[in-house]
């Protein structure tokens, strides 16, 4: 056990505490804020896993332009937010959760069935007990592969941006807009 | 080093997490950022399998730049989708959005 398992130990808990209080907020726009921290927190671990490029892309996409893209969304709106699960004492949430299957008790079981059934995978997979040495040059081999190996798909996603540009501005656009 | 297990277990909670969200919610601003979750718990563990597995080609690293890209742009398209609807009526309760519906 060394300071970069220690550290990334510390860093995982704050980032699935961010990720619980997303799920449980009793406010929409605190969940949101508590969705930017988790990506924050990916971003680390990212870095810790050696991903720099993936960080700094975490960081850029998710931090800077899709929180921000919600937390502008639901400002500009309106939206009427509904009772959150996080909301009232604890005995309300718990008999809540237990009274309604269809949004309490059933979706738990199966997340966490999925969960659990997803770590004892893992546990009994043949891993390399140690890492190999890191690539010196993770960046740049990124690079290499997206622009040779990868061109075909790098061209197809950025025309799905491009689509999904134009979706979302049609989508959005008020009705009658267009006579002007 | 850190232990390849703890980043997949990192990554089964914070899977959970989201499929838990996604499922039991109602809103469908929050149904959007529990998907955004279950996105990122996928790019941890392809990071991750990238970095102790084939560290020498990172092709998990490119696949979870795809999975970024893919991400934005359903969360561009969900969220003025989700817009459009709120602009008609005041909530966006996913039990009573049924236009669809025959």
């Amino acid at each position: 056990m060394n300071a970069v398992a220690i550290l990334y130990l510390l860093v995982a808990v704050v980032t699935l505490a961010c990720a619980y209080g997303v799920v449980v907020a009793p406010k929409l726009m605190h969940s949101a804020l508590w969705l930017g921290a988790t990506f924050v927190g990916m971003a680390a671990l990212f870095v810790l896993l050696d991903a720099e490029f993936l960080a700094a892309a975490q960081i850029l996409i998710y931090v800077g332009a899709i929180t921000t893209m919600i937390l502008f969304g639901i400002m500009l709106s309106d939206i009427r937010d509904l009772r959150a699960p996080g909301e009232g004492p604890w005995w309300r949430r718990l008999s809540r959760l237990v009274l309604s299957p269809r949004r309490g008790l059933l979706p738990l079981l199966a997340s966490a069935g999925f969960a659990l059934a997803l770590w004892g995978i893992a546990r009994h997979a043949p891993w390399p007990a140690e890492a190999p040495p890191p690539s010196p040059d993770v960046t740049g081999s990124i690079g290499q592969v997206l622009f040779t190996d990868y061109a075909l798909p790098f061209e197809v996603a950025s025309v799905l941006l491009l689509v999904a540009l134009v979706g979302a501005v049609v989508l959005s656009m008020r009705e009658g807009v267009e006579n002007r | 080093m850190i232990p390849l297990s703890w980043v997949v277990t990192t990554s089964a909670i914070l899977f959970g997490l989201g499929l838990y969200g996604a499922l039991s919610l109602r809103n469908a601003v929050r149904i959007l950022m529990c998907i955004e979750l279950m996105l990122n718990s996928v790019n941890l563990n392809l990071v991750a399998f990238s970095r102790y597995l084939h560290p020498e080609q990172p092709r998990g690293l490119v696949l979870a730049i795809f999975i970024m890209t893919v991400a934005a742009a359903e969360a561009a398209v969900g969220l003025a989708i989700f817009l459009t609807i709120a602009r008609n009526r005041t909530d966006i309760d996913v039990d009573n959005i049924r236009l669809l519906k025959g």
